[in-house]
């Protein structure tokens, strides 16, 4: 499903005329199987979010190809990468990056009306997916009037919406107490197992990472897998 | 995303945020009804003048200058010029028609011409028909009017006596002859000008018609008009009386009549090719036309500015609108929003703001406007004490429909570009950065 090799990046530090080269990404090697979970853990610093980025083409790497589901995306223009990604990543971050101004419904609904369906489709399709992740309650509340928990629910069924074959989450529990990150967790292992999703987890939590099928650990730029 | 829904997504952030919207869009609206205000007054006085022109004119008269004689060779020459619908020969008589009427009288002057080319040149009559017998003639719109006896003539003196004090004249319309004068005989003779008291004998006509109304008010018309077979007939008794040449009795004038206002200039280019020394008051339309173009170019650049100064406005409201909400776009982005949506999204606001300002604009310049005309003729009478602002012939402010286009041109344009930079920088926005931003 998602083979990355090789991929080198540096970042640039520093006043103008005293830069310093910073590599933050050191030729990473994996490869992420269809249906699985796959968690990436490191500290923070450790490149794993600038690994997450060019993954889901929001920069571009230095060196490195990837490819997903066959297509090599380092070498899509903007507007290619940004069509590409509604049609093959849901995003779940952590601080769940809802948009304030819409119900949770409306937030739902924003990736179909980016691909530009009907308005009828758009209900119905909406509605069963709040069903399955239990929001159908709290349709017409405003992300504020939502809990942590809720919010992160309203994020994956955003992700979900468009029926996407990967999921790509940046510390999903990072904002959420034990508890309900416990129920978040439950949510994503039942989502791969129902529907076969393919998930890559960012973390820097060891207890998300139990969830997942294999294991990546950051050291310093470079991935090293775990024993399962 | 479809259309609605991008007018659902533009419309949401301006409901968000009303006054700094709401405020802009005023901007805009001032600066646009500035403009199109401004040009008004250049196209009001171009009306007003142009109408002045031809109001009294006919449009499409071509006058030869030099008074020789056409032969009828040039006259047949002339009328074959395609285009051309008449070459009318007027003859004014150098003498005044006394006109007797029951116990009433009046003098004029006596035109002769052919009755033929005056109906083709001058259409229809306000009463009556055109003279197909020798002994009929058609008479000027006021003739009747001017038809005075003793006491009419004393009343009229008193009046104008009286509005004399006043200040103001009196043009004597209440008095004369009220009944119809078609079909009545009047009896006319011809007062010699060079010869004091002497006069023809007189000589019996019925009227048969009267003329249209001159386009201007103050115009009195009572010529007495007789078809051009009276003309040997007039000329020997007149001549007779002067002791002159029968040539020199009359004022003999030639006028080119073209079949519309559209080919007046390319039959004048062929008659100064000719050699014929021509003029037309669509020349004089020309000239005044160039002007009032550059005075009209002017008055739009000046009005420009202050859309300029407005857009700077959209300017600022649009990059408020991106900053703010860099976040939204970020994860806009982040989900699968391609730049061009983005950029669309933000473009589609500032020509919101454009569109709605411009429409406001007009309807309140169209306003203004109206206000302007209807008021400003008061104003200045009551400031200067003339009359002559309290007709309706100035027009003080007009709104063609071209101004109107040009005018939402150039308003919805610069506010275009004024939000494609806002645009482009939402477009640029660093998904991470904007996701980075805390709530």
């Amino acid at each position: 499903m998602i083979q990355v090799e090789n991929l080198q990046h540096t970042f640039l530090i520093g006043k103008k005329g005293k830069e310093k080269h910073v590599p933050v990404l050191k030729g990473v090697n994996f490869e992420v199987k269809k249906g699985e979970i796959v968690a990436i853990v490191g500290k923070s610093g450790s490149g794993k979010s600038t690994l997450l980025q060019i993954l889901a083409g929001f920069m571009k790497a230095e060196q490195g190809s990837i490819r997903v589901n066959g297509q090599q995306t380092e070498k899509l223009t903007e507007t290619e990468s940004a069509a590409f990604r509604l049609r093959q990543f849901g995003f779940i971050f952590q601080n769940f990056q809802l948009m304030p101004g819409l119900t949770a419904f409306e937030n739902i609904e924003l990736p179909l009306k980016l691909q530009g369906a009907s308005k009828a489709i758009r209900k119905e399709k909406v509605k069963k997916l709040m069903d399955k992740v239990g929001l159908s309650a709290v349709a017409d509340h405003y992300p504020n009037e939502l809990s942590g928990g809720q919010q992160q629910r309203v994020s994956i069924a955003r992700a979900l919406i468009t029926n996407p074959p990967i999921l790509l989450a940046d510390e999903p529990t990072g904002s959420l107490d034990s508890e309900t990150e416990q129920d978040i967790l439950l949510l994503i292992q039942s989502l791969n197992r129902e529907l076969g999703l393919t998930f890559v987890i960012i973390t820097h939590d060891e207890e998300v990472a139990t969830i997942a099928h294999r294991r990546f650990r950051m050291y310093d730029g470079e991935l090293v897998k775990e024993d399962e | 995303m479809i259309w609605k829904d991008q007018l659902d997504f533009v419309i949401q952030h301006i409901k968000k945020n009303k006054l700094r919207v709401f405020m802009t869009i005023l901007a805009a609206t001032m600066g646009c009804a500035f403009l199109i205000v401004l040009a008004s007054v250049g196209f009001g006085l171009q009306d007003s003048i142009r109408n002045e022109i031809l109001s009294d004119e006919n449009i499409t008269k071509i006058q030869v200058y030099d008074g020789s004689q056409f032969t009828e060779q040039q006259k047949d020459e002339i009328k074959s010029i395609e285009h051309v619908k008449t070459v009318l020969e007027t003859s004014t008589v150098n003498a005044s028609a006394h006109s007797y009427f029951e116990d009433r009288d009046t003098n004029s002057s006596l035109v002769i011409t052919n009755m033929t080319d005056f109906k083709s040149v001058t259409g229809k009559l306000a009463k009556g028909e055109f003279p197909t017998k020798s002994n009929e003639i058609i008479v000027g719109y006021h003739f009747a009017q001017t038809l005075l006896n003793d006491a009419e003539r004393d009343v009229i003196k008193e009046k104008s006596k009286k509005a004399e004090i006043e200040g103001t004249y009196y043009d004597g319309s209440e008095e004369g002859y009220k009944k119809s004068l078609i079909g009545k005989e009047i009896e006319l003779s011809l007062a010699s000008n060079s010869n004091g008291a002497s006069e023809t004998e007189k000589v019996k006509y019925t009227i048969v018609g009267v003329t249209k109304k001159p386009s201007y008010d103050w115009m009195i018309d009572n010529t007495v008009y007789m078809d051009s077979a009276q003309k040997v007939a007039i000329g020997s008794t007149l001549a007779a009386l002067d002791k002159v040449a029968e040539d020199e009795v009359f004022n003999t004038e030639f006028n080119i009549y073209a079949d519309s206002l559209e080919n007046v200039k390319p039959i004048l280019e062929k008659l100064k090719d000719k050699g014929y020394s021509v003029f037309s008051v669509t020349e004089q339309l020309d000239q005044m036309d160039i002007f009032f173009l550059v005075l009209k170019i002017g008055l739009i650049f000046v009005g420009t500015i202050a859309v300029l100064i407005a857009s700077i406005g959209i300017f600022n409201t649009m990059t408020m609108a991106v900053t703010e909400r860099t976040r939204e776009i970020g994860v806009l982005k982040a989900i699968g929003a391609s730049p061009k949506l983005i950029q669309r999204l933000f473009l589609m606001e500032s020509t919101f703001i454009g569109i709605l300002g411009t429409v406001i604009a007009v309807i309140i310049s169209y306003v203004i406007s109206f206000t302007a005309n209807a008021v400003l003729p008061l104003i200045l009478k009551a400031a200067t004490g003339e009359d002559a602002f309290s007709s309706s012939d100035i027009t003080f402010s007009l709104i063609p429909w071209q101004l109107v286009i040009i005018a939402s041109a150039i308003s919805i344009g610069v506010a275009m570009i004024s939000g494609y930079r806002p645009a482009r920088k939402a477009t640029k926005i660093d998904v991470i950065q904007a996701l980075r931003q805390e709530l």
